[in-house]
């Protein structure tokens, strides 16, 4: 057991020190960030604008939301996106991976997690930190808010990597899948609360959200962040993360499980 | 001259039929294509009705508006991914030594690699936007003038024009650095993003840049400001009727900073 983790923690030590030689993509990748943050900044103060209070929710919070928001999908995208799997499956270069020693899946949940790492250490964190001496944003002001945050903030991401891997295996079915991309990043972009939270949201669209894994990507972690859910509401969140990793983990493996299949049959 | 250009429009006739026959061999890609532009940009739309759903209006702007401003960006970026969309990825050619081709043959250069592909899939954007477009004007009861259509044409002109140019300039990088697609997808891309909403929400700053130095505003807010009836002053008016003027200027010079880097260009191939 410890030498199969130590093997998979070998991969995140190579893929934070890949990450270290490209380090010029980090800072490109921080650009783009730093302009969508600066986008919807923008965006909530003109909304607020001579509105102070709307929803209950105070402009102060909303740009905190947005802070952490920001944040947190600016770290994601330091992990293997959605596109880069499908190019590995319709080249084929994932079939040398499934004759390795190694679970597939592990495998790149453990390298996102090194360029993760690493991006957050030269580009997350010391942005975000000199933003929030400038802002002072709304954040967690004990040690138990943070450790509820950070818990479910990496939860979140574990609910992402699931779906987004599960998205890509597909283009083991379908050779084209422009379709599905476009499911898959609208779905993160609106019903994870990105960029507009959850509370903003006409009834029927926040009970459909409410369904669906994806507000737990984004929204849990960002609403206790700035301190919307008590702490009992926060545990129950947390518990329905776990339980739709549960789901979209189990999702994973079956699809991948058939799609290790479907490479046998075509590589006769 | 008269001959030359009759030739070229020939030609770029028979090379875009090449490249329309090659993408219509995958007939269920080509269609999925389109419907995942056409999805995307509805996803964007979405997004924003759900944004303005509370709150009603943004700086004076409703949904339909906002609608409006986005289509209307959508609609030139549509015909400039018909033509331009594939520069972003010049820097493939440059590393492989594939772009050496483009030098060797009777060919202008630019017009060539121009001329390579006719990008079907961006019927995608021109079905959404065409559909956004009608929709808006409908609920905004708009009433069209022939100075409004004209204003249209010229922001569609415009807007390819402007759109077009920067693509060709992110290019133009590779020739100095190598890369394109990259800077595309960082640099361009949200800043088309930021353009969706109107200017008036970013700072001064912001908006001087992006009206005198990198005429994004040109694309859509100018030309909206007018058709919507939203022009408070004489200049603002004049702005939205210029776009294609400003567009040809930047596409012109932004072709000649192309032609400046392909000068400097060394072929990366043995």
């Amino acid at each position: 057991m410890t030498r199969r983790l130590r093997m998979y923690l070998e991969f995140s030590r190579k893929s934070f020190q890949r990450s270290a030689v490209y380090r010029f993509d980090a800072w490109t990748r921080l650009f783009a960030n730093i302009i969508f943050l600066f986008m919807w900044g923008f965006i909530w103060y003109g909304l607020y604008a001579g509105k102070l209070t709307t929803s209950g929710t105070s402009f102060h919070t909303m740009l905190s939301y947005i802070l952490i928001s920001q944040a947190l999908s600016g770290l994601h995208g330091a992990a293997t996106p959605l596109w880069e799997i499908q190019e590995r499956v319709r080249t084929g270069d994932i079939a040398m991976e499934i004759v390795r020693p190694f679970d597939y899946p592990l495998k790149v949940l453990f390298s996102d997690f090194g360029s993760m790492f690493f991006y957050f250490l030269v580009a997350i964190l010391p942005l975000y930190a000199s933003l929030g001496f400038f802002f002072h944003p709304v954040m967690p002001h004990t040690a138990s808010g943070w450790l509820l945050f950070l818990l479910s903030a990496f939860l979140g991401y574990l609910i992402r990597y699931s779906i987004e891997l599960t998205f890509g295996l597909f283009t083991f079915w379908l050779v084209e899948t422009g379709g599905v991309e476009d499911i898959f990043y609208f779905s993160v972009s609106l019903l994870s609360g990105t960029t507009v939270p959850l509370w903003f949201f006409p009834h029927w669209l926040r009970v459909l959200a409410e369904w669906l894994p994806f507000q737990g990507i984004f929204f849990v972690p960002d609403s206790i962040f700035v301190g919307l859910l008590s702490r009992q509401q926060a545990f129950q969140q947390i518990l329905l993360q776990i339980l739709w990793i549960c789901i979209t983990y189990g999702i994973l493996r079956f699809v991948w499980r058939r799609a290790v299949t479907k490479v046998v049959v075509q590589g006769g | 001259m008269a001959a030359r250009m009759s030739r070229n429009i020939r030609l770029y006739g028979t090379m875009i039929q090449a490249s329309i026959r090659a993408q219509f061999q995958y007939r269920y890609a080509f269609f999925m294509n389109i419907l995942g532009w056409a999805m995307s940009y509805a996803g964007t739309a979405i997004t924003m009705w759900t944004v303005l759903y509370r709150f009603q209006e943004l700086h004076g702007w409703t949904f339909w508006q906002l609608l409006f401003l986005f289509a209307l960006s959508v609609l030139s970026w549509g015909v400039c991914v018909i033509f331009f969309f594939h520069f972003r990825s010049m820097d493939q050619y440059i590393l492989n030594g594939t772009f050496d081709r483009f030098l060797i043959r009777p060919i202008h250069p630019f017009f060539h690699f121009m001329a390579m592909k006719f990008d079907v899939g961006a019927f995608g954007q021109l079905l959404f936007s065409i559909i956004a477009l009608c929709l808006a004007a409908s609920h905004l009861h708009l009433q069209w003038q022939l100075l409004d259509v004209f204003v249209l044409i010229g922001a569609i002109l415009g807007g390819t024009c402007i759109q077009g140019g920067l693509i060709i300039l992110i290019s133009a990088a590779a020739f100095w650095t190598t890369r394109s697609e990259r800077l595309y997808w960082v640099i361009m891309f949200p800043a088309k993003s930021m353009m969706n909403y109107p200017l008036s929400i970013y700072p001064r700053l912001l908006q001087w840049l992006v009206t005198y130095l990198i005429p994004f505003a040109f694309v859509n807010y100018f030309p909206a400001i007018v058709l919507l009836g939203k022009a408070k002053s004489r200049s603002v008016q004049v702005f939205g009727e210029i776009s294609p003027v400003i567009g040809l200027v930047f596409f012109y010079i932004c072709y000649r900073i192309w032609m400046a880097g392909l000068n400097r260009y060394k072929s990366a191939g043995s």
